[in-house]
């Protein structure tokens, strides 16, 4: 075998490592366990670098673990829906980078290493849900990620956030054993735990309704993951009460991975071409847009920062939920490549916003007024954030919801098509209250005038997230293209 | 009212439910597709192609190693969130304990020292005879962690802690997820590829040591991370 | 369908435990029942997979000189032993997280929690 597939278990392993030994590492020295996370996520992106240089090259491959060929052994795979693994590396290099100071300063000083060994763990069980061709490794790797997850957001001790991680934490349990649950009866039904083996073998069992369980305990479990309405309840606190750089990384990657799940799932049920997903996609388009719809609505309404980014995401997961549902090639590629860039884009705001809470400790857009003119930069990228989620052309968040649009028609629902400029709307008003009290309001705290710009090593992260946002506002076309192969594939069996 | 509505709402859930556990294939059948078509393989050729008699512990340690290897992962997560959530920092740390209502009673304290040089012995020989009887690294390493509680609560902390000391225990703690990282390098460096196990004629032997090296890392990282779980726990009384 | 939902009875038996774990989640007022309700949720699951692997007469899936075939089915034990580590590390987790919001608030019951925030 050749060497190059050995990069899709460093991409899982390099992190681990990492985190694993971080409390070795760091005892009592905060900034040689921030270095050794960066070094351990380096190594993490020049893996992940090189497996999407050879599947824009090769087209999709896999790697059996410890050499047994699936169904029996572990089937890793990698395809165009798994340069997701590109994101990853880069928003948890950008977060780490930021937590340099901001863990150092925020937390003490015994916590920090087990801060940083539940990032990579978190990263590591991101990567790993992503690449893995196996339902059960899915799964395992789905629990590294929420339990880190859960963890991080009570990390900051700060007064209820170990209710709102509480809460997170039941609710994710639930959706968990929801998806073990529609494993094992998957399972049961066809005799195996590989992905592409169970498509193939789902219509062998002659009862149809075992597998609608499964997609429907799949569904609900993974829809809990994204937080949709009406199972986003524990999304708002949990996101923001957590330490900004795992903000970033919650929303902009943790709730992906209830997208993700269910793009896994639709590719087995597609695939196995046994049941009508009509039905379901009718729901996710609805519940899309409700979510679109509600989360924009309520994020008008709140005075804190993060708590209307976390609404914001809310309302971003309900365009690629219904570019999903839709089932149409455009609205597919739309919530794909969505995917990826509502994860610059919320990684921007949440940053910049958790550097000017760095800086002046004050969170809501009342006492934050006048912050534009004492930290210049940081406000400007937090601006070029908030125009990209509107989807204001240039910037990243036009093209994705564009195709989003375009589906709807594609798929003969208008209807959809208007709704979703509506939310875009709506979003519009809270960004523009958002900007207006940073620029021209006068300052309710004469003090804010003093504060210095953030410190270089969350300025890094924020500006490269920033260019980013504008960048692939650009250069859209080329996620666009990249993911085109992936999607024709997927929707084949419905003839389109 | 909520109660009797969430009642009412989940007796309703149940039906449908109930009607399609119903259509599942038939329980304990042997030609059901569970017990036909992966798990044949595994009871066929287990023992000879993955080198332990247990197919339980071929599955976990070999045919599904990297399972096991996100598994202890997941009690590592366990671990670092514990701590990062209720370690105290050094300065609030409190010294003085205040005396237990009640002392632990003379024959107590003896009972457990007595006994426990066997119960190590015995979660070592479960550790090891993982592949031959039932048992293995988890099941071993929780004997290990109830011993640490054991000696905690009987001799106090201060004995205890003795067990795992300081400077060692990030390493024991990590031990689990290392030993599979280790090994699967390993079989990188000699099969070709993440956790393979060499099977040929005369490296049967490596395979076994292998397996038995697997068991052992589990069984002392988990042994190391309950015990400090319970420490961990236990200084936030 | 009755005879067949009498066949599959433990299936049926782990559904119905599923659901009395989902009722303590939803419904109890205090963290530690809620927590427990999830417990008995996990260990309705477990015992539906570990139930897959069931084989009439089967024996303990260990080769050697006194063993004979039928076996039960591996797989499945092996997947509930990572599941059994997985609801033990929830646990502890949830479990910590519990004493943190009693040392903070000083009660541990959803209501009263609510009205503090």
């Amino acid at each position: 075998m050749a060497y190059w597939p050995h990069w899709l278990v460093v991409v899982v392993v390099a992190p681990l490592v990492g985190a694993v030994l971080a409390p070795v590492v760091g005892r009592g020295r905060p900034k040689v366990v921030a270095l050794w996370a960066l070094a351990a996520m380096g190594v993490t992106s020049l893996a992940a670098l090189n497996l999407i240089v050879r599947v824009a090259e090769d087209g999709p491959f896999s790697y059996d673990m410890g050499g047994w060929e699936p169904p029996v052994g572990i089937e890793l795979r990698f395809d165009e829906f798994g340069a997701s693994v590109g994101i990853i590396c880069l928003l948890g290099m950008l977060a780490l980078l930021f937590s340099y100071r901001y863990a150092e300063h925020t937390l003490p000083t015994e916590r920090v290493p087990y801060y940083y060994s539940l990032m990579l763990l978190n990263l590591t069980g991101l990567i790993g849900f992503v690449v893995t061709g196996d339902l059960f490794n899915l799964f395992v790797f789905m629990e590294i990620l929420s339990l880190s997850g859960y963890a991080l957001v009570a990390v900051s001790g700060e007064r209820i956030a170990e209710m709102a991680a509480f809460k997170y934490l039941v609710m994710g349990a639930v959706s968990s054993l929801l998806v073990l649950f529609s494993i094992g009866v998957l399972y049961s039904v066809t005799g195996s735990l590989n992905m592409a083996d169970v498509a193939a073998r789902l219509g062998d069992w002659g009862a149809r309704s075992p597998a609608m369980l499964a997609l429907a305990g799949l569904s609900l479990g993974f829809m809990v993951k994204a937080a949709i309405f009406p199972v986003h309840i524990w999304l708002p606190d949990a996101h923001a009460i957590a330490p900004s750089p795992v903000s970033a990384i919650l929303s902009g990657l943790v709730v992906k991975v209830g997208v993700l799940g269910m793009l896994r799932v639709y590719q087995i049920f597609y695939a196995a071409e046994t049941l009508d997903l009509t039905g379901l996609n009718t729901l996710l388009v609805w519940l899309g847009a409700i979510s679109i719809v509600m989360g924009a609505f309520f994020a008008i309404f709140q005075e804190d920062v993060k708590m209307m980014l976390a609404y914001s995401t809310i309302s971003n997961v309900g365009y690629i939920m219904m570019g999903l549902g839709l089932a149409s090639s455009y609205g597919l590629i739309g919530a794909t490549v969505h995917v990826f860039n509502h994860a610059l884009i919320k990684a921007t705001l949440f940053l910049s916003a958790g550097a000017m809470i760095y800086r002046t400790g004050y969170r809501t857009l009342h006492d934050l007024r006048g912050v534009g003119k004492a930290m210049p930069i940081t406000t400007i990228a937090l601006s070029i954030g908030a125009i990209s989620i509107v989807g204001i052309p240039p910037t990243a968040g036009f093209l994705c919801k564009w195709y989003i649009a375009l589906g709807a028609f594609q798929a003969d629902q208008p209807f959809f098509g208007v709704a979703l400029v509506f939310g875009a709307l709506f979003i519009f008003v809270y960004y523009i209250r958002m900007v207006n009290a940073f620029y021209f309001q006068p300052a309710t705290h004469p003090e804010i005038a003093e504060v210095s710009e953030a410190p270089l090593s969350m300025l890094v992260p924020v500006i490269i997230l920033a260019t980013l946002c504008l960048v692939m506002g650009i250069l859209g076309r080329i996620p666009l293209s990249f993911i085109e192969p992936a999607v024709t594939r997927m929707l084949a069996p419905l003839g389109g | 009212m909520k109660r009797a509505l969430v009642a009412a709402l989940l007796i309703v859930a149940a039906i449908p439910l109930l009607s399609i556990v119903a259509e599942l294939p038939p329980h304990a059948a042997p030609d059901s597709p569970a017990y036909t078509h992966v798990s044949a393989h595994y009871l066929e050729h287990g023992a000879e192609e993955a080198g332990a008699e247990n197919i339980v512990t071929d599955v976990i340690l070999n045919y599904r190693g990297f399972d096991t290897n996100g598994e202890v992962t997941v009690i590592f997560t366990a671990l670092a969130a514990v701590l990062a959530i209720l370690l105290l920092p050094s300065e609030e740390r409190v010294e003085e304990r205040p005396a237990p209502a009640m002392p632990v009673s003379m024959v107590v304290r003896f009972v457990v020292r007595l006994l426990a040089p066997f119960i190590a012995l015995f979660a070592v020989y479960v550790i090891m005879n993982g592949h031959v009887t039932p048992g293995g690294g988890f099941q071993g390493g929780t004997i290990l962690g109830a011993l640490v509680i054991a000696l905690t609560i009987v001799l106090g902390e201060d004995e205890a802690h003795r067990l795992l000391p300081r400077p060692a225990r990030p390493w024991l703690q990590a031990a689990a997820p290392l030993t599979f990282v280790v090994i699967g390098i390993a079989g990188i460096a000699v099969v070709g590829s993440y956790l393979g196990f060499p099977a040929e004629e005369p490296w049967q032997w490596v395979r076994t040591a292998w397996l038995v090296i697997l068991e052992i890392g589990i069984g002392v990282g988990g042994g190391a991370i309950i015990g400090t779980l319970f420490w961990t726990m236990e200084a936030e009384r | 369908m009755i005879e067949a939902l009498w066949n599959n009875l433990d299936y049926a038996a782990s559904v119905v435990l599923f659901l009395i774990g989902l009722y303590a989640v939803i419904a109890k007022n205090n963290l530690v029942k809620k927590f427990m309700g999830l417990n008995i949720m996990e260990t309705a699951v477990f015992a539906f997979i570990v139930a897959l692997g069931v084989v009439e007469g089967g024996d303990a899936p260990i080769h050697g000189p006194d063993a004979h075939p039928p076996f039960t089915n591996p797989l499945p034990q092996a997947l509930i032993l990572t599941g059994i580590v997985v609801a033990v590390s929830t646990t502890a987790l949830a479990l910590s997280l519990i004493i943190r919001i009693h040392r903070q608030c000083g009660t541990i019951e959803a209501d009263e929690l609510r009205e503090m925030e």
